[in-house]
């Protein structure tokens, strides 16, 4: 409404100024309003899902709009918790997403930095195949990821799942961005202490980029966490598979279970929730980072 | 005495690493998921104490169809895989094909007291390969069977004196029947809407008219077109008729029919324990079920088996030692198949079929009539579960079964792209 | 200065070399393997015969993969172009608001976007489900009081996975638009303002032209996203009931290679989506590269 207040200031007939006021105001409520409806709905189907969890069976098939559970019950996560191997799931996930942000992260951060502040043959080409290959289009590569693996012996194997998550060309086209910005001072003081290339690397450019390396550590974490086609296809047995797949792949022999099946689908995505409400802010910059490449 | 100590301590301490090593795990995969999957549940646990120390089966159940059979392919194709699966016997060709079963040799069979004898002779032979091979040891027939509501019956008059429907046979008498049943609130029939089911009835109702789904490589050849699209003519009646619901998914079926919904069901045997279960807890009506009755010239029902196999896992085979304890387990699951039959199915094993207990065994000896008329699978490696034909009757009978198509328009394309996807 | 020169030489040596490798071995390799595989007969794993482009003219000339085609890029202008406009619009919305509001509003957009596929799957499927849905309160006044199991009628099919992956990645076009929105200074608009010009003038000759670029970033990596549509299809149509109709690329990929064991078909599927998300990205760069010049 700031906007409203800064009309109020030009020179204006005091009738005219309080009609401008109420027309921009009756758009603007409309526009505020629709946001937060729109807030509402887009926000409904998690809650009810969410909601349906803590119902028993027998009240979740009842017809009828329950928005708030009659007898509150923790039943089905009980259930899925004693019932499912989701645990190990977790940790399937934990290692992978782990191992994939640690290894994309360090690998990214490297490269970045050799390709923005070092002078070496080959410098170019390696630039212009990252460039060419931003967007890699991954699925279009699981039947010969999934034929390597096999000759690796890696599949069903978490390494196996991790390894084609590994190209990441964004995050060095990131990572060189901003060391590109770096000032040119800073280097030329460190290497006349005698400082090399690593030490320049690991104690000045990387701990002053440190918000960087969190957000895409961040969201390399996430998409890790997620990613259903690769693990879907590279893992065979129940003991591998991630929480993403497993929810889907592995039904116990109850029927149709509403309540355990949103259970389980609730815990799968709790990690990722907490790790985004946690990090609000990092989260949405390294959005914009993956995507907001200027050049 | 320090000395006999010591040697004692050792001799406890082989014992103990000797017992240790003696616990072989077998790795198991199965898709039962349905109402069976408890009972093999059951058996799994009863069969781990019995060999307790001894042997361990490890056991992962998999989503039916074609989840699981992919899973199988793939991960036998880089050296992966259980020990052991359940196979179903209408895949044999495709799976042979597919290189993904391991052959048993007589010897094999013979040290685990596996005998081709105690097997009827079609089931055992549709464990073979067109090698003469044996690549599977049968576990039961399972076939699909008409689940009726015995209240809603005997209100319609349909009831006879024996608790079994009565004039359901024939085409006329059952549309009648249908059309008795409805009523505003209740539906005469549900059925899922699935590929794997429509197959099953659609392929019922097409040898009930004597009619062949693959003659000498060729499919729906000359006037078998003609009686698959009087077979998906009348599943299109059922729903355009308002006796079916439409676009029921399959755990939606069963709960009208079990809601009292609907009049009759028709389904896998393996829904059987469902009813069982739920009649104990005392949430269902007095139920009852019997063969799919003949609308056409003679009765025949759709049938399957369940398979054990060994899978053929590429470059990292099951060692031989591990093989024999398989087929031991096999041989166990074999022998002890009655409780299997508490899962609705028939069991292969003769021994077991022909044993009094099981001639006693209800709802099982109302139907089991329908092991005389069963007609299983075309052999063809394009057939068989989550095989190209039961992709094409999700892709044709299914839509003409809801009215988006009609059913002339239904067999020929299924027929063409079979055809198609045989070459 | 020549040790130097060496040094450093050393140091993006070993700097390069992880990511040189990876890319070599998990991209440049199979990229070229893919190629190779796609004119053979193979089967997944095993060697397979030279058949030149037999399978490349099977794709053209079989029914399914043309279906599968036309199905991506069906789904693709379903959700692409709706997710683009309706996120402008949300983040004008939520631009407005202030402090935690905002905070609020903008996590209520963007919280499905963090979630697993899998989970998205159940959220929907419990919301429509036939019998027990809650959207079939909506759904059966519609459809003359009758329930409706959308996602398996097969003309909603498309439209309504498109509804729910609008649903899913929307959240992340709108942090796009909103960090545009904030990139444009208040001034122009209180300038504008005092020149006396109206809401929609504004929107249309400031918000507008500082925010197509964006736009046309959103736009093109929604589209190229959405070419690899596999597991919101893959999961709805679970249970193998009318796959053939809504087949998209890559699940006809994966269909060709695990489940009918038919390596080199695929092979070739994959290159022919691979060349056509490859064409997106390029023009995708140059649409960049044109405004930036500008």
């Amino acid at each position: 409404m700031t906007g409203a207040v800064a009309v109020a200031d030009a020179p204006l007939s005091a009738a005219s100024r309080l009609m401008r006021l109420r027309r921009i105001d009756l758009i603007g409520a409309l526009v505020t309003l629709a946001t937060l409806l729109g807030a509402v709905v887009w926000a409904f189907p998690l809650y009810w899902g969410l909601v349906t969890t803590f119902k028993p069976e027998t009240e979740i098939v009842q017809p009828g709009v329950q928005l708030w559970p009659r007898d509150f019950t923790f039943e089905n996560y009980a259930n899925v918790l004693t019932q499912t191997k989701i645990g190990l799931w977790y940790l399937n996930s934990l290692i992978t997403s782990g191992a994939v942000t640690i290894i994309v992260v360090a690998m990214a951060a490297s490269a970045g930095y050799a390709i923005s502040q070092l002078q070496f043959p080959g410098r170019r080409f390696f630039w212009a195949m990252i460039l060419a290959s931003f967007m890699v289009p991954i699925p279009a590569l699981i039947v010969n990821h999934f034929v390597l693996m096999s000759q690796f012996g890696w599949v069903n194997t978490l390494q196996g799942v991790v390894a084609p998550q590994l190209i990441a060309p964004v995050t060095v086209i990131i990572y060189k961005q901003f060391f590109d910005q770096m000032p040119k001072d800073f280097r030329e003081a460190a290497k006349m202490d005698g400082a090399n290339e690593f030490q320049l690397l690991f104690r000045i450019y990387l701990p002053m980029n440190w918000g960087v390396t969190t957000a895409l550590a961040i969201i390399t974490f996430i998409a890790a966490w997620n990613l259903f086609l690769w693990p879907f296809l590279a893992v065979s047995s129940e003991e591998k598979l991630n929480v993403a797949v497993g929810i889907t792949q592995v039904h116990d022999a109850f029927g149709v279970q509403y309540g355990r099946d949103l259970a389980v689908a609730m815990l799968a995505a709790l990690p990722v929730a907490v790790v985004y409400l946690l990090f609000q802010r990092r989260v949405t910059q390294a959005i914009m980072l993956s995507a907001g490449i200027k050049g | 005495m320090i000395r006999k100590a010591f040697i004692a301590t050792l001799a406890c301490a082989l014992l103990v690493a000797g017992a240790a090593r003696a616990t072989e795990t077998i790795v198991w995969w199965d898709f039962l998921s349905g109402g069976d999957g408890v009972r093999m549940k059951a058996m799994l646990d009863e069969f781990n104490k019995e060999f307790d120390g001894k042997v361990h089966i490890e056991a992962t159940t998999l989503e039916w169809g074609v989840p699981y059979y992919s899973k199988v392919q793939t991960s036998t194709a880089v050296g992966q895989g259980p020990d052991v699966m359940t196979y179903h016997e209408s895949r044999m060709p495709l799976g042979i094909s597919q290189n993904v079963l391991s052959p048993i040799t007589p010897d094999e069979l013979a040290a685990a007291g596996i005998k081709g004898s105690d097997f009827s002779e079609a089931n055992w032979k549709a464990a073979q390969g067109a090698d003469g091979k044996q690549y599977a040891v049968p576990l039961d027939i399972h076939s699909i069977i008409l689940y009726y509501n015995k209240d809603l019956l005997k209100k319609a008059g349909l009831l006879g004196d024996d608790g079994k429907p009565k004039g359901l046979d024939g085409v006329a008498n059952w549309e009648a029947a249908l059309a008795k049943l409805t009523t505003k609130d209740v539906a005469a029939l549900s059925v899922p809407n699935d590929g794997g089911t429509g197959w099953r009835i659609f392929y019922t109702l097409l040898n009930q008219q004597g009619g062949q789904f693959l003659t000498n490589g060729k499919f729906l050849d000359g006037d078998n077109l003609a009686k698959g699209e009087t077979a998906v003519g009348e599943m299109q009646k059922w729903v355009k008729s308002g006796w079916t619901p439409a676009n029921t998914a399959y755990p939606a079926s069963i709960a009208l029919f079990t809601a009292g919904k609907a009049a009759m069901h028709i389904n896998g045997v393996w829904e059987v324990p469902t009813m069982v279960d739920l009649a104990k807890k005392g949430q269902l009506f007095d139920w009852g079920a019997i063969q799919v009755p003949a609308l056409y010239d003679h009765p025949a029902t759709w049938a399957d088996s369940h398979s054990f196999a060994i899978p053929n896992r590429q470059g990292n085979p099951v060692d031989p030692a591990k093989r024999k304890l398989v087929l031991q387990a096999i041989h166990w699951f074999n022998e002890h198949s009655l409780e299997w039959a508490g899962g609705g199915h028939v069991p292969a094993y003769l021994p077991v079929q022909q044993s009094d207990a099981f001639k006693a065994m209800k709802p099982n000896s109302d139907y089991v009539s329908l092991a005389k008329t069963a007609v299983f699978d075309p052999v063809s490696v394009v057939a068989g579960v989550a095989s190209p034909v039961y992709d094409a009757t999700g892709n044709y009978v299914i839509p003409a079964m809801m009215g988006e198509m009609t059913p002339a328009d239904a067999v020929k394309k299924m027929r063409d792209d079979l055809q198609d996807q045989a070459k | 200065m020549l040790k130097s020169k060496r040094a450093e030489y050393f140091a993006a040596a070993v700097l390069m070399a992880p990511f040189v490798v990876i890319y070599a071995v998990l991209f440049v390799y199979p990229t070229i393997k893919m190629v190779e595989l796609s004119f053979t007969n193979a089967p997944l794993i095993g060697p397979g015969r030279w058949v030149g482009i037999d399978n490349y003219w099977r794709l053209a000339t079989e029914r399914l993969f043309p279906t599968a085609l036309w199905n991506t890029i069906y789904f693709v202008i379903l959700s692409a172009l709706p997710s683009t406009l309706l996120a402008l619009f949300v983040a004008l919305g939520v631009n407005r608001l202030k402090g935690w509001t905002q905070s609020v509003v903008l996590a209520a957009f963007f919280l499905p976007y963090i979630l697993p596929v899998s989970v998205v799957f159940r959220i929907w499927d419990w919301m429509f489900d036939h019998d027990f849905g809650i959207a079939q309160y909506l759904i059966a006044p519609l459809n003359g009081g009758q329930r409706l199991s959308v996602f398996r009628t097969v003309p909603l099919f498309m439209p309504m996975v498109a509804l729910v992956t609008i649903w899913w990645l929307m959240g992340f076009n709108v942090l796009l638009f909103i960090a545009g929105l904030r990139n444009i200074s208040t001034e122009i608009y209180e300038a504008a303002r005092l020149d006396g010009a109206t809401r929609w003038a504004q929107f249309k000759r400031i918000t507008w032209p500082l925010i197509w670029p964006v736009t046309v970033l959103v736009l093109t990596i929604q589209l190229i996203l959405q070419f690899k549509i596999f597991d919101q299809v893959y999961l709805f149509t679970q249970g193998g009931y009318r796959v053939d109709t809504t087949m998209v690329m890559v699940q006809y990929i994966y269909r060709q290679a695990f489940q009918l064991n038919k390596g080199g078909l695929a092979a070739s599927a994959s290159v022919v989506l691979f060349v056509l998300i490859a064409v997106m990205s390029v023009l995708q760069y140059q649409l960049l590269r044109v405004r930036a010049q500008r």
